[in-house]
């Protein structure tokens, strides 16, 4: 399940108040979130969180419930 | 640079000699390495290039796939891209590679592109992907589409037997078209260029002589093949001068941009082109400790084009990567469109591109003053000297030529100019005035160089990608809350990223709050729709908008409007 602090940061960077995101969403289902503001949004997580993320880690992720995932197991949830 | 050193002769004939020559004389050559981020790049030297390439030229000669048949290719990221692609020409046909549509685009818009651009470029063939068969199906069926087959060549067995000659299966001639690529845009409104295989052939040689190229040269290219500085800087100018080319996934490259560096760094990349915004976005957006095993001391020249240059942008990039042999005189530029092949001017190579600081209100009036230091002036990025058999004009609001010093529109004549757009002589009469091609932007000569200042169209670019805001405007029209034809659509400067951003103002009667936020929304996602980002949205009361002369809104006075007035949401 997306945490309501990823919630934050991904709306944040996308300058939008509010939007239902879940697992399932995808960068393509949000607006704002193109090739573009996907970097930036990647960038905010490593910093919000305090992790890094490897190049394969970014390039295999599907959806927003695979960014929590990853991020979980970075975090050590 | 000693002329027998260099790639690029007087290179005659056509394309394919020159591939097949490579195949004979160089057949271990690398030719091109394909690169996938976390696998080992799978490498193409020439004799299995164009020994695939002629067993699928064999193929979809079954299919039905004939001289002068132009086959629109719309794959992805896949190694044998370039088989197929050199295929296409080994029949003859006309190879034009498409986008694959972006998941965002809805596939009904998909469809109409598709369709729109099929009846305005003449496609006969789709070769394609499987998982696209269900949105383009409908392209073939209906009545009066000119596409003629689906084909899905990834499907193909690669197996068969070693080919050693490279046997010609159609004759033809330096004057015969060898590819068609789109101007870039959003819907099938997009304009066809036809090149002809002398264009082409000349613009590399003269082109590849203007940066001093070299055997021993290798690109890198994250570019896709649907744009022209892709397709002809990163595939025809390699594959033609027997250059080694390493192709990476233009996807890849923008959701983790340190790739173009790991491919730099361990296939001693010396070339590479690259839009405006790829600078700032490396610069920003790479980690130190992602770059501390790289070094990019073989780079010689990484050229700047199809958006305008920044400084702070080349700046930025310097500071980044300097400690790991990024030399300031590598930062290069050229100015480039499909119309003319690709460049028609290049900097210097072994210098940085120069760069002007002028008076902002004199540039307003159209002169050119330059200011010392940077107070006050407005600073310009040269876009280099014309290159080899190619002439360049300031033109004049009445048509005159203006001479240094003056800023206008400028007009090109070159030995590798298109003949006109397909199927659309009033575009091509438009642009294309006694051999002279005009190209819709301005800029003004100073010191033998030619720097790059405006637009005359309204065209937005983004990321060097062209977007018309006619179709974010005819989308956002559609909105049932939004006054019809009140939409202004336009770009500004976004100095962070380096490229613009999508401005829409909308006129609209909603007055309360929520009702605004649910049309703001909406607003976005008409520009999705059409596969736009719309950065910024400003939903403006009846007759807000100013109208032009002929009725309509004004993008330019309104933007100035808003740049002024508005505090965006």
């Amino acid at each position: 399940m997306v945490s309501d602090r990823l919630k934050k940061v991904i709306l944040r960077q996308l300058d939008l108040d509010d939007f239902s995101i879940e697992d399932s969403t995808t960068a393509s289902m949000v607006p704002g979130w193109d090739s573009l503001s996907h970097v930036r949004i990647i960038a905010a997580i490593e910093a919000e969180y305090g992790v890094r993320f490897k190049t394969v880690e970014v390039l295999r992720v599907r959806n927003v419930g695979d960014l929590q995932n990853l991020l979980d197991k970075k975090v050590g949830v | 640079m000693n002329s027998t050193n260099r790639a690029s002769r007087n290179l005659q004939g056509v394309l394919l000699d020159h591939w097949r020559s490579h195949a004979e004389k160089t057949p271990d050559r690398t030719a091109v390495v394909h690169w996938v981020a976390g696998e080992e790049p799978f490498r193409w030297n020439w004799n299995q290039l164009m020994g695939t390439a002629f067993r699928y030229a064999l193929r979809l000669r079954e299919h039905g796939v004939g001289k002068g048949d132009v086959c629109a290719i719309i794959i992805r990221h896949h190694k044998n891209f370039y088989p197929i692609y050199i295929a296409v020409s080994y029949l003859g046909a006309l190879p034009a590679v498409l986008a694959y549509p972006n998941q965002r685009l809805h596939p009904e818009k998909f469809r109409d592109g598709l369709e729109g651009m099929a009846r305005r470029s003449g496609l006969d063939w789709l070769l394609t992907e499987r998982d696209l068969e269900a949105s383009v199906r409908p392209c073939v069926s209906r009545p009066g589409s000119t596409i003629r087959g689906i084909i899905f060549p990834l499907e193909w067995s690669e197996e068969g037997e070693t080919v050693k000659t490279f046997p010609q299966l159609k004759d033809s001639l330096p004057e015969d078209p060898c590819l068609l690529q789109h101007s870039s845009g959003t819907t099938g409104l997009q304009k066809a260029v036809i090149l002809s295989h002398r264009a082409v052939l000349e613009h590399v040689t003269r082109y590849g002589e203007s940066i001093d190229i070299i055997p021993e040269d290798k690109i890198v290219s994250w570019l896709p093949l649907y744009h022209d500085m892709g397709l002809i800087a990163a595939f025809y100018l390699p594959l033609t001068l027997g250059i080694p080319v390493i192709q990476i996934d233009p996807f890849e490259w923008v959701s983790a941009p340190i790739i173009l560096m790991e491919a730099i760094s361990m296939e001693k990349g010396t070339l590479a082109w690259l839009p405006n915004f790829a600078y700032n976005l490396m610069a920003d957006r790479i980690h130190e400790e992602d770059l501390s095993d790289l070094r990019l001391d073989s780079v010689r020249m990484l050229i700047n084009c199809s958006e305008p240059v920044r400084a702070e942008s080349h700046e930025k990039f310097h500071r980044k990567f300097s400690t790991y042999g990024i030399r300031r005189e590598v930062l290069a530029a050229c100015y480039a469109m499909a119309e003319t092949t690709f460049a028609a001017t290049q900097t210097a190579p072994g210098l940085e591109s120069r760069k002007v600081f002028v008076d902002r209100e004199a540039l307003a009036q159209g002169c050119v003053q330059i200011v010392e230091g940077d107070k006050g002036g407005r600073v310009c990025v040269s876009s280099g000297a014309p290159i080899s058999g190619c002439e360049m004009r300031i033109i004049g609001e009445f048509g005159e030529v203006l001479s240094e010093g003056s800023v206008g529109e400028i007009a090109i004549r070159s030995v590798s100019l298109f003949d006109g757009y397909r199927n659309n002589p009033e575009k091509t009469e438009e642009v294309l005035k006694d051999g002279w091609y005009f190209s819709g932007d301005y800029g003004f000569l100073h010191q033998g160089e030619f720097y790059i200042i405006g637009r005359k169209k309204d065209i937005i670019i983004i990321a060097g990608n062209n977007i018309y805001p006619e179709d974010i405007e005819d989308a956002v029209s559609k909105i049932p809350e939004v006054i019809p034809g009140r939409v202004i659509s336009f770009g500004i400067d976004d100095e962070q990223s380096g490229t613009e951003q999508v401005c829409v103002i909308a006129e609209s009667k909603v007055e309360n709050e929520a009702g605004k936020k649910r049309l703001r929304r909406a607003i976005q996602e008409a520009g999705m729709e059409i596969d736009v980002s719309i950065g910024r949205v400003y939903l403006a009361p009846p007759r807000w908008l100013i109208k032009s002369s002929a009725g309509k809104p004004s993008r330019n006075a309104n933007k100035d409007r808003a740049l002024r007035e508005l505090v965006w949401k």
